[in-house]
């Protein structure tokens, strides 16, 4: 059965072209704004959300970045980020702020399909930034990890191994090594978001407030971090 | 001074190969049979004063001396030991002269003076004929000379003589002997000598060779992406990293000695890996350095890294068609650092695809050489894994140091 969609994108033609171009999400929403998805809430098993939502001519005052992952997530939906943003503390914020996963707009069509569907059952898809970034959190007692095996894992898809060399080094199967994948990613994301900016300067061996400008502190105001970041 | 001393002493400047040995043992030859011409001289008027046939003493006396003399001329012409037969023909005169010398020679005579100089000028016979090359000519001569000496102590021997008589025979003997074992052991260090200088101009060959290909390799590799069609912004890219290779080549070609020791400043490399990929904006390269931030290198090793990241980085774009690259940098608690590019390209396997030159020297080669572990694992269809890593140098553990005492 394929998953419900709905997508947010300022961008006309992504909201029109993504049912054609992605057979197998049935696309159920295609809106400009966050505003207008929370209007309509419909039901949807993944919301893919561009993080560039303002524009000057059509919606120079809309809800966009950080903010908009938090008041979908705030709905009860679980959103994918699909964005060309590469900045990797904005990617991290995004999976910090509530986003089950970050996809690039880089990626071919096939690919970004793929994510979408392993969002939309459940998983988390982190990019490779972010998850350097919880290595690093990691290995400096940022976050904590129960098993060695975790460690193993975290140790190897850092380095950006395949499922399948993971597996191999593990001596589990590939199928066995996904499921673990899956619980760590969902299990370190929720430690990301538990995190203050302050923590992750000091292990990261940033200075103080060197973050402030991605992390968010207020969940839901309109006049978010982007806009105002942006704009200074 | 020095060459003062050579002119008076020649075999100082004998070259230390085979044709200088041959040309050594020729003075040697030359110098014994001299000398022992030079200890017959003052006996030999005595010699013919006392012997019963004065003529046939003479006679024989001028044919040893003969021999000497030409003996020395031929080996310092040749610059070499006497051939086979003339050797056979010298052991066959000290022999005949041995036998004949009963006849020419009062009885009391025949031990301890110069008078007899058969056995003496058999002695220096065995020395120097010791070098011929073949074994049985060398036995034989030595056999045939202590025959003729038995016969030369004949019907003269004495009772109170018998252990001087062992004794000359032993010497015989053991002199065969031994200047054989010289001759033979001379001969095989001059062979090894030889050989070893010619396979050290072999390796100093190759080592060129390998060099030329190390410094050549990667800018092969950007003239080569140049000659493709691309975007102007990939062209502006290659043109920079065109920048640094044509800088390489330059030293190179000047002659400049690579810095094998690593001397000079430490290079912090993180930010030089950073820097290498930057020169690949075009590939999907995901940097992730925070754990090895504080890995410090010596130049030599930082340079030799840098070539290597960078021929690898070139192998991406040419040959694997990648979705993406990670390149990820760690450093342990110890000191020791790990370097690892990965890529998700097409691959290859590794039982069976001779790896390039790029591969093969440029990056193992030069960095196993500079102590640093390399590991590269590829199958076709699974992306390849290079890991790149080394433990801890001085610098590297001071740089965890300073990164330890930043952080508190």
């Amino acid at each position: 059965m394929r998953p419900a969609v709905a997508v947010v994108d300022d961008a006309p033609l992504i909201r029109e072209s993504m049912a054609l171009l992605m057979p197998g999400l049935d696309v159920v929403a295609a809106v400009a704004t966050v505003e207008e998805l929370v209007r309509r809430r419909p039901t949807a098993d993944l919301v893919v959300l561009d993080l560039h939502l303002a524009n000057l001519e059509q919606q120079p005052d809309v809800r966009q970045g950080i903010a908009a992952i938090r008041a979908l997530t705030g709905c009860g939906y679980r959103v994918c980020v699909y964005s060309q943003e590469e900045r990797r503390f904005v990617l991290a914020a995004c999976i910090a702020a509530g986003a089950c996963g970050v996809v690039s707009k880089a990626l071919p069509t096939a690919r970004a399909e793929q994510l979408f569907l392993e969002a939309a059952a459940g998983g988390a898809v982190v990019p490779q930034p972010v998850v350097g970034i919880l290595e690093v959190l990691v290995r400096r007692d940022c976050i904590t990890l129960l098993s060695e095996r975790q460690r193993q894992i975290l140790h190897g898809r850092a380095r950006g191994l395949s499922y399948a060399q993971v597996a191999k080094r593990l001596y589990v199967s590939e199928s066995t090594l996904r499921g673990y994948w899956l619980d760590l990613t969902r299990s370190l994301t929720e430690s990301l978001r538990n995190l203050t900016p302050g923590e992750i300067e000091h292990a990261l061996g940033l200075a103080p407030g060197d973050l402030l400008e991605f992390w968010s502190g207020e969940a839901t105001d309109g006049k978010d971090w982007w806009r105002t970041g942006t704009s200074r | 001074m020095m060459s003062g001393r050579s002119r008076l002493w020649p075999v100082a400047e004998l070259p230390t190969t085979k044709a200088g040995v041959e040309r050594a043992f020729s003075y040697f030859i030359a110098g014994v049979r001299i000398g022992t011409l030079a200890q017959m001289v003052p006996a030999v008027h005595a010699g013919v004063t006392t012997s019963p046939h004065d003529v046939a003493y003479l006679v024989c006396w001028a044919a040893a001396a003969l021999a000497s003399v030409l003996v020395s001329v031929a080996t310092l012409v040749r610059r070499r030991p006497l051939g086979a037969v003339v050797s056979a023909a010298d052991y066959t005169l000290a022999c005949l002269l041995l036998v004949l010398a009963p006849l020419v020679l009062v009885s009391g005579e025949r031990f301890g003076t110069w008078i007899a100089y058969q056995p003496g000028y058999a002695l220096s016979v065995i020395i120097t004929a010791s070098g011929v090359r073949s074994l049985a000519l060398w036995a034989g001569g030595m056999l045939g000379i202590v025959v003729s000496y038995a016969v030369y102590l004949g019907g003269a021997f004495d009772g109170d003589m018998t252990t001087t008589a062992i004794g000359n025979i032993l010497t015989y003997v053991v002199y065969a002997l031994v200047t054989r074992m010289f001759f033979g052991y001379t001969r095989r260090i001059a062979h090894d000598a030889d050989t070893s200088r010619a396979r050290a101009a072999e390796l100093a060959r190759r080592e060129e060779e390998r060099r030329a290909q190390v410094m050549m390799h990667n800018g092969v590799a950007v003239m080569r992406l140049l000659t493709e069609p691309g975007t102007d912004a990939a062209r502006s890219r290659l043109i920079d990293l065109a920048g640094v290779e044509v800088q390489r080549m330059r030293s190179y070609l000047r002659g400049r000695v690579p810095d094998q020791d690593g001397d000079g400043p430490d290079t912090a490399l993180a930010a030089m890996i950073e820097r290498v990929c930057e020169r690949f904006a075009d590939l999907p390269v995901e940097t992730l350095l925070d754990l090895g931030a504080a890995v410090r290198l010596p130049a030599g090793q930082a340079e030799a890294v840098e070539r290597a990241l960078e021929s690898l980085l070139l192998n991406v774009r040419a040959h694997a068609r990648a979705d993406g690259v990670v390149v990820h940098l760690d450093q342990s608690a110890d000191g020791h650092w790990t370097l690892t590019v990965r890529d998700d390209g097409v691959g290859f396997d590794t039982a069976t695809v001779v790896a390039g030159v790029g591969l093969r020297e440029v990056v193992v080669g030069e960095l196993r050489r500079r102590g640093i572990d390399v590991d590269v694992e590829s199958a076709a269809g699974a992306g390849t894994t290079v890991t790149i890593s080394a433990g801890p140098t001085p610098s590297a553990v001071r740089g965890d140091r300073d990164a330890l005492t930043d952080a508190a």
